[in-house]
């Protein structure tokens, strides 16, 4: 049950530091990234790769992190008259041709076997120090990240991405660029998300191809949409909420003796009605965004 | 082919020269030539259709132009991007704004008040930036004051009146400390009272050696303000004249109502 | 060289009344409707669920394409209605959900194992060097004639004129006397019925499965995007050319390039390659090969 606890805390938090990625783009400038996994994918095979091969932990995050950002400035360049719906869909197209490679390029990802045996980087202390010290880690690590993500989205370039997200025109008649805006935010994007990915990777000791499935995008939106876009409480409640849906199936599954299709399809359709309901109801998620006061 | 003799006695600041701009067929623009010297504030009129808001969009940046050429500071500006072109110090304003709703008024000014990001900036949060930050603030303040905009300074944008998003936009297009400003139909649906104090910032900034560009059909608001009047008619320019002149100018009067000019001029003259 | 030919016929009537039914109803609707897609799942599960309950294959295909579009005309107006008040983009997001509450119920509802029709089992037909299964012929045999008629209702009815009107300009045809909702329902539940066929037919090859809606969604999109959204019938010619693209990808020896005797692609880039059309048709031409649809991408 501790480790249960433990390791659900631990999931949340890399999930939590992948959708306030998401929100940087989606929540404050409007971007609607449905490949966003793609990155987290990028950090967690540069971490599986490298480490395979020997390097440090931190050159793997690092490798990780400069891929998912030029991925990002080359999604942010596409398509300079395409409507937001419709980058979506491209963005997803990408993210799905990039797993595809990593099924099939063995040399390179092992496939859809993927890269097993990532080293933890505290195996060596006795349980369960080890689960407790990485835990620690993910939520400092949230913890900053978190903090960062308000420094940006209260100051000047938050405001600049919100004005951006609302009203374009006006955003480009006070002289914003609104290209490099939205290049910027994809970045700090996919950074954060590789940061993630790569957290990942360590503590599942395994990282494959099914990291990068669309659904896992989704469920993100969907912490996103239920918590509340734009501010990073809403984010971070969203996360908490569908986790906690998450981990109630296998309790569901063992008390009420039903089988893992049905334990599946709970899953996804827990998600899909909740996310259904709060765009009917509250499509500003729980946490709506508010406005800001200025003195 | 309508280029008639318009009097610059300074250097120009702004120089068209046959401009053409067509949607599908249809030419909206054709051979467009003007020049607006630095400190005059020109009125550009025409009915409808005749191309006054493309023209506008065309120089500001907003849509591409086909053929011709928009000369600013003797710097050729018609193929750069909008946000290059407001870069540059020409600062325009919208006839219908469109106002965000997650944003408040002051936020919204306060956001006009640079065009770079700042993202590094933004996340380091020197002190640098917060005197940037309160500068911006400042500014916006005393900005939104002169348009009397101070009561509503903590609304959402878009929760304003017409005439109070249209003040808005202007307090945005000055935050940037343009020298060429254009304004699109900065008096329709705005108050009475609203409207004189218009005017008078004009004037305000006028002094201050700001360069205007106003289209209006408000013709009282014309004669209070402007010094000279660009008129068009389906694309091509008809008339370059003082606001007085224009009752009196056959084409303009044919541009407007047709035939029967001189009779309906009289009366128009009479009428005001 | 003509197995060739039919590998992509095949392909095509796969896709193309699925396709089809997306840029019908994108013509009206405005928004990227993900779950269009498991309209062609579900179709394919009542189709099997019928046949199982006794009714004959095509009755039973017959019904499930009226259930479904009966259940996509209540979806338009019990959720996607008032989505569209708050934009294309949420009712995307809205259309995401719905999806995943659909694969989620056939998931518990059928499992995760795919079901095949109870046909009979005969082997494929040779004609000439050609060899093409009885199911495939059938299949491409019925998309040609619901594309006939299709044509001809579109172009030669007035109901198919009210709705390549209501398609072109809503408020302008809604204005001029046309009866906007009627003809949305009609469409709405027309593009289900596809979108069931399709999915149905496609199921008499592989089996009901769970991902059939899933795996199809880039192709189909890529599909309605190159024949222009809201030109449903260049959603075919769209659908054809995604089809040539995978057979060429994965019939084509690449060995010569390779300095190897034989080398071909693995099969699992064929859906890479409809991706990556999809992504050249959105960067390129938004507006589709033959630029002549809704602007709105």
């Amino acid at each position: 049950m501790f480790d249960f606890l433990i390791f659900s805390l631990t999931i949340a938090g890399i999930y939590a530091i992948m959708a306030l990625g998401l929100n940087l783009q989606a929540g404050y400038a409007g971007l609607l990234n449905f490949g966003h996994i793609a990155f987290a994918g990028i950090g967690a095979y540069a971490t599986g790769i490298l480490t395979a091969a020997g390097y440090p932990a931190l050159v793997g995050a690092c490798v990780g992190v400069l891929v998912a950002v030029v991925l990002g400035w080359c999604i942010a360049r596409l398509g300079r008259q395409l409507g937001a719906d419709y980058w979506g869909i491209a963005t997803l197209a990408i993210a799905e041709i990039l797993r595809t490679v990593a099924t099939n390029e063995d040399w390179l990802t092992g496939g859809a076997q993927g890269i097993s045996a990532i080293a933890f980087p505290l195996g060596n202390l006795p349980r369960p120090w080890g689960a407790l010290g990485f835990l620690a880690l993910v939520l400092a690590l949230l913890w900053v990240l978190a903090l960062a993500s308000q420094r940006l989205g209260d100051g000047r370039f938050g405001r600049a991405l919100r004005l951006m997200r609302e009203e374009p025109k006006l955003a480009a008649c006070m002289g914003y660029d609104l290209r490099a805006l939205k290049s910027r935010a994809i970045m700090a994007g996919a950074a954060t998300t590789a940061i993630a990915g790569s957290l990942y990777a360590h503590y599942m000791s395994f990282v494959g191809p099914d990291y990068m499935l669309a659904s896992e995008t989704f469920m993100l939106w969907t912490m996103l949409m239920i918590g509340g876009m734009g501010n990073t409480v809403g984010v971070i409640t969203g996360v908490l909420l569908v986790q906690a849906a998450y981990c109630l199936v296998p309790f569901a599954k063992d008390s009420l003796h039903f089988g893992s299709d049905i334990a599946g399809a709970l899953r996804i359709g827990l998600i899909g009605l909740i996310l259904l309901l709060s765009l009917l109801w509250r499509s500003q998620g729980l946490i709506p965004e508010k406005l800001r006061k200025i003195q | 082919m309508t280029s008639l003799p318009l009097s610059t006695p300074t250097p120009a600041l702004l120089e068209v020269s046959s401009l053409a701009k067509a949607f599908g067929g249809n030419r909206v623009l054709q051979d467009v030539s003007f020049s607006i010297g630095a400190g005059e504030i020109v009125g550009l009129l025409g009915p409808n259709g005749s191309g006054k808001s493309t023209l506008l969009n065309t120089i500001s940046g907003f849509e591409a132009i086909d053929s011709g050429s928009v000369r600013y500071r003797q710097q050729e500006i018609g193929r750069l991007s909008a946000h290059r072109i407001v870069a540059r110090g020409v600062a325009r304003t919208f006839q219908l704004p469109s106002m965000p709703e997650k944003m408040s008024v002051i936020e919204l000014a306060m956001a006009a008040a640079t065009s770079h990001h700042g993202f590094w900036e933004t996340l380091a949060a020197r002190s640098g930036v917060r005197a940037a930050e309160a500068a911006a603030r400042e500014k916006a303040t005393r900005l939104l004051h002169e348009l009397l905009l101070t009561h509503v300074r903590d609304l959402p944008a878009a929760a304003l009146s017409g005439g109070q998003k249209k003040l808005l936009g202007i307090v945005c297009a000055l935050m940037g400390d343009p020298q060429l400003l254009m304004l699109d139909e900065p008096t329709a649906g705005v108050h009475p009272n609203l409207r004189n104090d218009i005017v008078q910032a004009l004037r305000r900034l006028n002094a201050q050696g700001m360069t205007i560009v106003i289209v209006e059909h408000d013709m009282h608001f014309i004669r209070e303000v402007c010094s000279r009047c660009i008129v068009l008619d389906r694309g091509h320019i008809v008339a370059s004249c003082a606001p007085q002149e224009l009752s009196s100018n056959e084409r303009v009067l044919q541009a407007y109502l047709g035939g029967g000019a001189q009779e309906q001029g009289n009366a128009m003259e009479a009428a005001q | 060289m003509f197995q060739f030919l039919i590998d992509t016929l095949v392909r095509t009537s796969d896709l193309a009344l699925v396709a089809l039914g997306l840029s019908l109803v994108y013509g009206l609707v405005k928004f990227p409707n993900i779950a269009h897609v498991q309209y062609a799942m579900l179709g394919a599960y009542l189709s099997y669920f019928f046949q199982a309950a006794g009714v004959p294959m095509a009755l039973a295909i017959l019904l499930s394409c009226c259930a479904v579009g009966a259940l996509t005309l209540v979806l338009h107006l019990l959720v996607f209605r008032r989505l569209l008040r708050s934009g294309p983009a949420i009712t995307m997001i809205g259309s995401l959900a719905l999806a995943m509450l659909m694969v989620a119920f056939t998931l518990g509802l059928f499992g995760s194992f795919p079901l095949m029709f109870k046909l009979p089992l005969t082997a494929p037909l040779q004609i000439g060097e050609v060899r093409i299964g009885h199911t495939q012929l059938y299949a491409l045999a019925t998309t040609v004639l619901l594309l006939v008629l299709f044509s001809a209702l579109l172009f030669y009815t007035s109901t198919g004129r009210a709705m390549r009107a209501l398609s072109c300009n809503r408020a302008l045809a809604a204005a001029s006397g046309l009866n906007a909702e009627n003809i949305t329902r009609l469409v709405n539940f027309s593009s289900g019925a596809l979108a069931a066929l399709g999915g149905s037919m496609l199921a008499m090859t592989s089996g009901a499965h769970v991902n059939l809606g899933y795996d199809m969604l880039l192709p189909v999109f890529a599909a309605a995007i190159l024949g222009g959204l809201g030109n449903p019938l260049g959603a075919v010619a769209g659908a054809f050319l995604i089809a040539l693209t995978e057979t060429v990808v994965t019939n084509l020896n690449f060995g010569w390039l390779l300095g190897k005797p034989v080398a071909f692609l693995p099969v699992a880039y064929i859906s890479a390659a409809s991706f990556l059309i999809l992504l050249l048709a959105l960067l390129f031409k938004p507006y589709g090969l033959f630029d002549r649809e809704v602007r709105r991408v």
